[in-house]
């Protein structure tokens, strides 16, 4: 009896679970599709992104690639210009500062920089560095920076642009390196009638190397003229400065004036506007054949020392390049520049013979510098060249010359090596002595090498 | 001292004053200045009688070291237009045409025309770069302009340029660029076949200024004799891309005309190979006077030396 309950219980479970299991199986079934549609959706994805990959993999190995169709064919848009713009995130994420300069298409740094480094050194006679008189005043016989730029430079907008450049550098011996402004300026640039105007601090245009940075100068030192009359660093000034180049002419011609404070310590140095330097210059250029070139320039700056005493430069500069055709660089460069100075001086009179000035009188003092240069390259890596010095003294009797041969090596267009020996000889011994203790550079022969590098952007420089 | 400054600006207005306006620009052709000389070619075929064209550089020169001299900056103070290359090739345009003080040409002006927008660019790095690797270019190669391919986008951006200044004679630019483009499309079927034989060969290059033209007749760059673009060539450098050459067996070099002929062919002798030296530009050698002469030059040179 058992055993038929049990069964007939047994069957009933069995018929009442028969439509359930139907149940899970439709539903499985249904489940089945939907992951085989899944799967089939993820192998297109795939497939779509294989494709992909394959084809960015592609793209830096064009050689490989089919040669595109006929020149009228379809363009293919600029990948650049797909690209997607930063996110928040992705501005805000620290980068290393030359990754960020590299950056183009959306996002970029809407400026350049760039670093230059300028090293020097000097080995010279002991009593020259006892008398604190040689190439590099006080700083003889050590190896230091003398100028470590970074530069930053762009367009402000459509009508503007602005170049600023934060150096440092040793100015005597010791571990300080001081920070200084070396140029900041702004170029309006799309003023009438071939005017230009550059306002703020800046390396005056006189000559054709005042403007040039110590780093870019073809020499280790600037030329000893400009040291006498500017300064070690040249005439670098704050102010406004004005160019026009006419249109009409059959050649070059840059004609520019320029008013400034006047801060120069040793040709001018009133510093005030009241009183301005005023600067001009006329620079015109020929291209002798498509191989030379000669370009020639007069300036002229006028204005008073800190003594309130007028003080005016004459210049000239004359650059001949012979650069034969195809070549990378010029095979042989010549130039010179000359000043003129023509500067009031107070001299001390002494009436009665005690030793003691008893009054000053102003007098004209009138001198002159000048120098040669030539430079050969024969080879892109290697220049050899030679610089010949003569400076009468702007404030004092006498003078000096010297001359300077020396060898550049170029590894590459961003680094450089250069070693040069300078003969110096100088009519006084007294007015030299700058530490009085006895020292002397009358006769100096120096050692002088330097080593320069460019990192990032530099732009080019005009002849 | 004040009245001398105010006199002296006094004079300079009156100056600035009593010089003419720019005469009108419709009586007279548009004076246009290139920086390297295939786009002077494309664009006196462009602007026709329109257009008096004059070139910054000569084809035998290296258009990366282009030195700025006065006389491109007198050109560009008459320029109506300047047209340049632009992806860092001619970036020393720029101190050139600061030098001009031709407000019309300044980067933002109208008269500035960039012929390298929409320009499919090759070797555009994918990684970081700097200048370990040479004299690279992060916006990648900027030897385009020889590639007759890319001809349509180049004339087209010159059209734009020239007819943003001269509105009215836009349909005559339109027009000298579609004939213009059938001529080169007539020679491009004469390169394609004879090109044709010799597709998939593998050239080295001296510097890489050639992968646009290589790339679009079918030529693979297997070396470059610069061990990094820009940087001399190393001795091991040199052994290392002789060994390639024998072994992958190419028989040519391609070299510009301002590069090292003589060490391009050393390592051809050496390789047993030939050195070409190529048209890289309009101008570069004799024959490429015009940018379809100086194409047809390379496929002439091209084709017979790897046969």
């Amino acid at each position: 009896m058992h055993a038929v309950v049990i069964l007939v219980v047994a069957l009933l479970v069995a018929l009442g679970a028969a439509p359930v299991f139907a149940q899970d199986t439709e539903a499985l079934r249904k489940e089945l599709e939907q992951l085989k549609r899944q799967q089939e959706q993820y192998q297109r994805a795939i497939d779509a992104l294989s494709q992909r990959l394959q084809r960015l993999e592609s793209q830096p190995a064009p050689v490989t690639t089919a040669p595109p169709s006929g020149p009228t064919g379809p363009s293919p848009a600029n990948p650049q210009s797909q690209m997607a713009p930063p996110s928040a995130t992705d501005l805000l994420r620290p980068r290393q500062p030359f990754a960020l300069y590299q950056q183009r298409g959306s996002g970029q740094l809407l400026f350049d920089m760039g670093v230059t480094g300028d090293f020097v050194g000097n080995i010279t006679q002991h009593n020259v560095q006892k008398s604190g008189t040689g190439t590099f005043a006080g700083r003889e016989n050590r190896f230091f920076p003398r100028e470590v730029e970074l530069s930053l430079f762009g367009q402000i907008d459509p009508y503007a642009r602005a170049d600023v450049r934060i150096e440092a550098g040793e100015e005597e011996p010791g571990a300080a390196t001081g920070v200084s402004l070396a140029e900041a300026t702004i170029t309006l640039l799309t003023l009438p009638y071939g005017t230009q105007a550059k306002l703020g601090q800046m390396r005056n245009r006189f000559g054709w190397s005042n403007v040039i940075h110590e780093h870019d100068l073809p020499w280790v030192d600037r030329p000893d003229v400009y040291r006498m009359f500017l300064g070690e660093e040249g005439l670098a000034e704050k102010g406004v400065e004005a160019s026009w180049v006419p249109d009409f002419l059959p050649f070059y011609v840059q004609v520019l004036g320029g008013i400034f404070n006047g801060d120069n310590e040793t040709a001018f140095g009133h510093g005030r506007l009241t009183s301005p330097l005023v600067t001009g210059r006329v620079m015109t250029f020929f291209d002798l054949t498509d191989t030379m070139a000669l370009q020639v320039g007069a300036s002229v700056a006028n204005g008073e020392t800190p003594e309130r005493l007028r003080s005016t430069l004459v210049g000239y500069d004359i650059k001949f390049k012979y650069r034969p055709d195809g070549w990378l660089h010029p095979l042989l460069t010549l130039a010179s520049e000359g000043i003129y100075s023509i500067r009031r001086t107070e001299r001390g009179v002494d009436v009665n013979g005690d030793g003691i000035f008893d009054t000053f009188q102003k007098q004209t003092r009138n001198s002159f510098g000048w120098y040669g240069w030539t430079e050969l390259q024969p080879w892109r890596r290697w220049a050899f060249g030679a610089r010949y010095d003569s400076t009468q003294y702007s404030a004092s009797p006498g003078y000096q010359w010297a001359v300077e041969p020396y060898v550049s090596f170029y590894p590459s267009e961003f680094l450089r090596f250069r070693l040069a020996y300078k003969h110096t000889d100088r009519t006084q011994r007294d007015v030299l002595d700058l530490n009085g203790n006895g020292g002397s550079g009358r006769i100096m022969d120096e050692w002088l090498f330097q080593a320069t590098f460019i990192l990032g952007a530099h732009p080019a420089h005009a002849f | 001292m004040i009245r001398r400054i105010s006199a002296l600006v006094v004079v300079a207005v009156m100056v600035a004053a009593a010089m003419s306006p720019p005469a009108a620009q419709a009586a007279r052709k548009l004076r246009v200045v290139t920086t390297i000389p295939d786009l002077k070619s494309l664009a006196e075929a462009v602007g026709g009688d329109l257009v008096d064209v004059d070139s910054l550089t000569r084809g035998t020169q290296n258009f990366h070291e282009a030195e700025v001299k006065p006389s491109m900056m007198l050109k560009l103070r008459r320029a109506d237009a300047v047209i340049e290359n632009g992806l860092d090739l001619d970036a020393w345009a720029d101190v050139a045409i600061e030098g001009s003080n031709n407000q019309n040409i300044m980067r933002g002006g109208p008269g500035r025309i960039e012929i390298s927008r929409g320009v499919e660019v090759l070797e555009v790095p994918t990684t970081r770069v700097d200048r370990s690797m040479g004299d690279v270019h992060p916006r990648g190669n900027p030897h385009f302009s020889l590639d007759p391919g890319l001809a349509p986008i180049i004339t087209q951006n010159i059209v734009d340029g020239l007819a943003r200044l001269a509105p009215e004679h836009r349909a005559a630019f339109e027009q000298n660029r579609k004939d213009f483009l059938a001529k080169l499309d007539s020679h491009m079927v004469e390169w394609n076949k004879a090109m044709e034989p010799v597709k998939g060969s593998k050239v080295v290059v001296y510097h890489p200024d050639f992968i646009y033209f290589l790339t679009r007749f079918g030529l693979v760059q297997a070396a470059t004799l610069e061990d990094r673009p820009g940087i001399p060539a190393s001795p091991q450098h040199l052994v290392n891309v002789i060994r390639q050459m024998k072994e992958e067996k190419i028989k040519v070099i391609l070299v510009e005309p301002w590069n090292d002929v003589k060490l391009a062919n050393r390592v051809a002798e050496e390789a047993g190979a030939k050195a070409f030296v190529m048209a890289t530009a309009v101008g570069a050698v004799k024959g490429a006077d015009n940018y379809i002469a100086a194409i047809d030059y390379n496929i002439t040179t091209l084709s017979k030396a790897l046969r």
